[in-house]
């Protein structure tokens, strides 16, 4: 099991990086329940994004969804091969998967998330 | 990076209450006045808790094209020149409105429903379904399966096949108009709500041609089209039992008379930032 990721209950996924700096993806529950991406957009390295509010969008075939910030803060990287790849989100959506990295304005925030057994809780009760 | 539309929405909560469905059937508009107003139908969901639907037409007819289309490809679509057009915010393909009705639904995230988008989609459009067989009109939903044989990416959503659109395979007269599409929903999911948007094409558009003509409810099945108004009454009453309580129809119009934030987000809707975004 997991123990450094943590959640949003939007369902994005951030783990603390030996740097500092917070990598955000997107969980595998949510890339399965999207299905058949065709389209992202993403946020700009130097971009500050706030804890709850949207900093990109994704769109499956049907659907247009938002991608909220775990924590607040500015990003230093982006997954800039991602929106070329979308079906790097399902293979493998807690490594190359990733979306962006932020450098935090507070880290503690990311003790505000779920932990792994909490969002398994929660999308196992999604689930049925 | 342009600036989403739902400006400042966040992950909020709400107690979910549940009770059928409440519907407004809101005066013709302009585009960009319609995806305002979709957008405060979709802040009072989510603020109160309850699944609410609004119906409306447009005034001028408009296309409306999918949030990630690209504005270029409307530029080559010939039979668009001098038509307006406005960008939703829901995904799926462009729209010819005119001869439609159209839709908005916003569903709490708290429901069940909004968990996988195609379980809205069915429970919406099964609805739909239930009611035009109950009709005699030989109306079903596209499979997975037949979806996977049609390109997703056509310029115009009717000429797309995505999984639970509805179609009808024969017309009420017995002519074959095998598969002709007559309801598309695409959807857009914020943390606190789902907004699903769908048109429901009662004729084929005296003055669109092309690949943006396509045939509706009244050319396809007799008398059904006609009589569109009892038919969307008692397609929503078979969603609202689907939810579990009863079609309540509101008076008046959608929004709040006193929404000095609708004629802003309007002019958003209206402006190259958000039309030409892509």
């Amino acid at each position: 099991m997991e123990q450094s990721r943590r959640y949003a209950k939007s369902h994005e996924w951030a783990r603390r990086e030996d740097d500092g700096t917070v990598t955000v993806g997107i969980s595998a529950y949510a890339v399965e329940a999207l299905t058949d991406l065709v389209f992202m957009q993403l946020p700009e390295v130097g971009a500050t994004v706030n804890a709850g509010e949207s900093f990109g969008e994704i769109e499956s075939v049907k659907a247009v969804s938002d991608l909220y910030a775990p924590i607040s803060g500015e990003v230093v990287a982006v997954n800039a091969e991602l929106p070329g790849r979308l079906e790097t989100l399902g293979e493998d959506p807690y490594g190359s998967g990733w979306v962006i990295r932020i450098q935090p304005a507070d880290v503690g925030q990311l003790e505000t998330l779920l932990d792994q057994a909490a969002y398994d809780a929660l999308v196992g009760g999604e689930s049925h | 990076m342009t600036r989403p539309p739902f400006e400042g929405a966040t992950a909020g909560t709400s107690a979910p209450e549940f009770c059928g469905l409440t519907v407004w059937r809101d005066p013709p508009a302009a585009g960009p006045w319609n995806m305002a107003a979709d957008e405060a139908l979709a802040r009072t969901a989510e603020q109160s808790g309850r699944v609410l639907v609004r119906l409306y037409g447009w005034q001028p007819d408009t296309v409306s094209l999918g949030g990630f289309q690209p504005f270029a490809e409307s530029e080559r679509q010939s039979e668009l020149a001098g038509w307006p057009i406005v960008r939703r915010p829901s995904g799926g393909g462009a729209i010819v409105h005119g001869s439609d009705l159209t839709y908005c639904l916003a569903l709490p995230m708290q429901h069940p429903w909004s968990r996988r988008p195609e379980d809205l989609y069915t429970a919406v459009h099964g609805a739909l379904v239930d009611e035009l067989c109950h009709r005699g009109v030989a109306a079903a939903m596209v499979s997975a399966e037949l979806a996977a044989t049609v390109p997703a990416d056509n310029f115009f959503c009717f000429n797309r096949r995505a999984f639970g659109d509805v179609i009808i395979t024969t017309s009420g007269g017995g002519t074959m108009a095998a598969g002709s599409k007559v309801l598309g929903s695409a959807q857009r999911r914020l943390a606190g709500v789902v907004l699903q948007h769908g048109s429901l094409l009662l004729r084929r558009h005296p003055s669109m041609g092309g690949a943006g003509s396509h045939a509706g409810l009244a050319d396809l099945a007799d008398g059904v089209g006609g009589g569109s108004s009892k038919l969307v009454v008692c397609w929503l009453s078979r969603l609202a039992e689907r939810l579990g309580g009863p079609l309540t129809e509101m008076p008046g119009v959608s929004w709040a008379a006193d929404d000095t934030d609708l004629p802003r987000r309007a002019r958003w809707y209206a402006a190259d930032d958000w039309l030409r975004r892509r």
